[in-house]
């Protein structure tokens, strides 16, 4: 990507409606809230191209020296309103993303703080990647992680700079689909394309 | 017409004249006129007020209610009941044009001792007053021996109110048995009254005129028991036409009707009690007074014997005598002052009287003299339970007026009180357990299905609008409070008794409908009332919201969203108890129409821009991920 997006998300109508958020009683509403919450998260997270999302109101998490983390404070609290969401009611809209499979706990066992939001699931990143293999006729070629993240290369194309993890899964996909084979060590991790 | 027909309340009960008081209800009777039976008539509810009888229907009670008024009510009788034939009271009219002479003055000259059957009213009467045949016409007195049935003259120097145990009876000419004084007493008197020209009608022994206590004693103890002096007895079994003496069938030796009033009440299945209605009947068009449409009540369901106490009693108190009647006077100053301490009283004449005095120092004076006045009224009122009977109509003024000084200075719970002191009059008019007689479905179901619709009267009455004035809907714990307290204290109704009578609305077809929310709060609120309406006039105020700014900066656009509502604000704004506002904001929010905000203010309340319908825009993106892939394929060609 070329440079930082510098129109601010348009938040929908519905962030400013002060009961959006109240977790709603009715299930009928509930659910439409949750969708309605659901859909701001992936809009908002691919505006900003966020990987990860933390559901603690801070926003630096720890280990991921990727992608600078953007300011999420403003997703699940509208300071203008002084409204916020409640932890309890993020992760239940991460929950519902996750029964989509749009989004994913760093940890496995689904108690973590941060998860992974796919605003394109490890299949449509490898789907990306692939045709960009193909497109630059790079079958055959070896390619570290590093390169296809940061380096001058893939600059441009839509998973330069996107997170190691995500990136690690979507070539996961495309090793099971036989089209890469994924060796060498943790931090100089190679990808050979077929 | 005996029968008018009458207006019901909504509750479906008649509506009441001033000061008329329930006096007794008793559910499935039917009518009768004359010996048949009024079509429509046959099964309803009586009440007896202290005016009037009336009769409501149970099927279409707007159609078939009528009511006919004790002051027209010459007598009534009792019927116990037999077999199937379940007990009656007939109810017969004054006539209406002919003289009203009383046939009372030749009774009462044949001597003391009629008067002194112990409960007049109860006996079958209709066979002694319209009996065409006369035992024997004769000249003479005669008495039948009780042993032999021989016909015995009575002797001519026996004169029936000088007699006594000591007065020679000759015995019977046939047997040779001596007969009781008592016997030949009767015989006596019997005879004397059947002479009297112009008296086919005898049946003024019944207590039409409420009679001193006093003097019925006394004619009691001058009297054994009494038959009645004239006319005959048909015997059950031959129908030959007895003496009324007789105890027995002298043909055929059967026992006869017995003249021991009181244990015919007690309802004993006696083969022989017939039923006075067949008798009445069968001598279809009397020659006399019997005018033809007097008015049976059958009580299938029992309540008879009360309902006959209480139309004695208030035959004998003649209410309706006092209908517009001046405040009974209890000596001339009480009147002084009770016309001039009570407010309501209009001006008397005896306000005139006073001396003229102005000023602050008039005022005064009238001030400490009507003081002093109302002192008065209520220590004599309290005196005894007569005097305050008697007094009862100013105690409830003056009462009114208290209550009306308390309000000008309290000022906070003015409506309070302004319910206490119209209810005061009400008291009468409420259904107590004491008043409705058994029911065949048990006891209860009478009393409650009573209790229900007088609630059904009181929320509904206009002049308190208790039911208006709540917003059209009230909780069932409000309205109990409310209830009770209109009662002042007396015959409380219980909260068990009270929620049984409200979910009988329903059943009853009373305009009134008891509602649960989910949370189990019961309210209740008119029939015509939905939560469609409701709803509708809910959103018809958020949609105002929209155009109204709110009274401070709000950040969000109100002009898109309008603004939340508390159910304080709601209650504010339809004049509900907040714990309905609550449950009301519930059930639309349960329909979707609201979403809540929970937040440091509260719980607000806000049209729902949630579920806006685009709501499911997301799920269908993967639904049109797979139909695109579907799709795909086929163009693809593999499938």
């Amino acid at each position: 990507m070329a440079s930082k997006p510098p129109a601010p998300f348009q938040f929908p109508r519905e962030y400013s409606f002060p009961p959006f958020f109240t977790p709603q009683t009715n299930l009928t509403t509930h659910h439409a809230q949750q969708t309605k919450w659901a859909a701001l998260v992936l809009a908002y997270c691919r505006h900003y191209r966020i990987f990860r999302l933390s559901i603690s109101p801070s926003p630096a998490t720890a280990s991921s020296q990727s992608a600078p983390p953007h300011d999420t404070s403003d997703l699940f609290h509208n300071k203008q309103l002084n409204r916020r969401l409640s932890p309890a009611h993020i992760r239940s809209v991460i929950d519902f993303l996750r029964k989509d499979g749009r989004a994913e706990y760093l940890d496995p066992k689904g108690s973590g703080d941060v998860a992974y939001v796919y605003w394109q699931t490890p299949e449509e990143w490898a789907g990306i990647i692939e045709s960009w293999v193909e497109g630059t006729a790079q079958k055959g070629s070896v390619l570290t992680v590093y390169e296809l993240v940061e380096g001058e290369n893939t600059r441009g194309s839509e998973f330069w700079g996107m997170d190691r993890d995500v990136l690690i899964k979507a070539l996961g996909v495309l090793v099971k689909r036989g089209k890469a084979q994924i060796f060498g060590q943790e931090d100089s991790l190679g990808v050979k394309f077929f | 017409m005996f029968l008018k027909h009458i207006d019901l309340t909504t509750a479906l009960r008649p509506s009441y004249l001033p000061d008329e008081d329930l006096l007794f209800v008793q559910d499935n009777v039917g009518l009768y006129e004359g010996k048949y039976k009024l079509p429509n008539h046959q099964n309803g509810q009586v009440y007896l007020t202290s005016h009037r009888i009336c009769y409501v229907d149970k099927a279409e009670p707007r159609k078939y209610s009528v009511a006919l008024d004790l002051k027209d009510v010459e007598r009534y009788e009792f019927y116990a009941g037999f077999l199937k034939s379940s007990a009656k009271i007939t109810l017969i009219p004054k006539p209406t044009k002919r003289a009203s002479v009383q046939p009372r003055s030749p009774a009462l000259a044949t001597g003391p001792s009629r008067n002194g059957s112990p409960s007049p009213a109860q006996r079958s009467d209709g066979a002694i007053r319209n009996s065409p045949v006369e035992p024997a016409p004769v000249s003479t007195a005669t008495w039948v021996c009780t042993i032999c049935t021989f016909s015995n003259p009575v002797p001519s120097n026996f004169d029936p109110t000088t007699a006594n145990e000591h007065t020679p009876l000759p015995p019977c000419l046939a047997c040779g048995i001596k007969p009781t004084l008592a016997h030949v007493l009767k015989a006596a008197i019997s005879n004397a009254t059947s002479r009297h020209p112009g008296t086919p009608t005898i049946q003024t022994p019944l207590p039409i005129r409420p009679r001193p206590l006093s003097e019925l004693a006394e004619a009691q103890a001058s009297a054994s028991t009494t038959a009645d002096p004239e006319a005959s007895f048909q015997c059950p079994r031959c129908t030959f036409l007895n003496h009324p003496s007789l105890m027995s069938c002298e043909i055929c030796g059967g026992p006869l009707i017995s003249h021991d009033l009181p244990a015919e009440l007690t309802q004993q299945p006696r083969a022989n009690t017939e039923s006075p209605g067949p008798f009445l009947s069968s001598r279809s068009s009397p020659p006399n007074r019997e005018t033809p449409e007097s008015v049976k009540i059958s009580f299938r369901g029992g309540g008879e014997k009360i309902f006959y106490e209480r139309l004695k009693n208030s035959t004998t108190q003649r209410k309706w005598l006092l209908q517009g009647a001046p405040p009974i006077p209890s000596s001339s100053r009480q009147a002084i002052s009770s016309s001039d301490g009570v407010d309501s009283t209009p001006g008397s004449a005896v306000a005139r009287e006073r001396p003229k005095v102005g000023g602050i120092a008039g005022l005064e004076r009238r001030d400490q003299a009507r003081r002093k006045n109302n002192e008065l009224v209520i220590g004599t009122a309290f005196e005894d339970l007569e005097a305050l009977m008697a007094s009862a109509k100013q105690i409830v003024a003056l009462a009114e007026t208290f209550a009306r000084q308390v309000k000008g200075a309290g000022g906070s719970n003015a409506s309070e009180n302004a319910l206490l002191a119209e209810s005061v009059s009400q008291l009468g008019l409420i259904a107590t357990k004491d008043i409705v007689g058994s029911s065949s479905s048990g006891r209860d179901s009478l009393y409650l299905s009573e209790l229900a619709r007088t609630l059904a009267e009181f929320l509904t009455d206009d002049s308190r609008g208790v039911l208006k004035k709540a917003g059209g809907i009230i909780s069932l714990v409000d309205l109990w409070a409310m209830f009770n307290r209109a009662r002042g204290g007396v015959e409380l109704v219980s909260p068990a008794d009270f929620e049984k009578a409200a979910n009988l609305w329903e059943k009853l077809g009373l305009p009134v409908r008891l509602r649960t929310f989910k949370s189990g709060v019961m309210v209740v609120q008119g029939r015509d009332r939905t939560d469609d309406q409701t709803i509708k006039a809910l959103l018809a105020w958020m949609k105002d919201l929209h155009e109204f700014p709110p009274e401070r900066e709000v950040p969000w656009d109100w002009h898109m969203f309008g603004r939340g509502v508390t159910a304080r604000d709601v209650a504010e704004r339809f004049g509900w108890s907040i714990g309905v506002a609550e449950e009301e904001l519930e059930m639309a929010e349960e329909r979707g129409v609201l979403c809540r905000e929970e937040g440091i203010e509260g719980l607000k309340f806000w049209e729902n821009f949630i579920d806006t319908g685009e709501g499911k825009s997301y799920k269908d993106a993967a639904t049109l991920e797979s139909e695109r892939l579907l799709k795909t394929l086929k163009d693809v060609g593999m499938l």
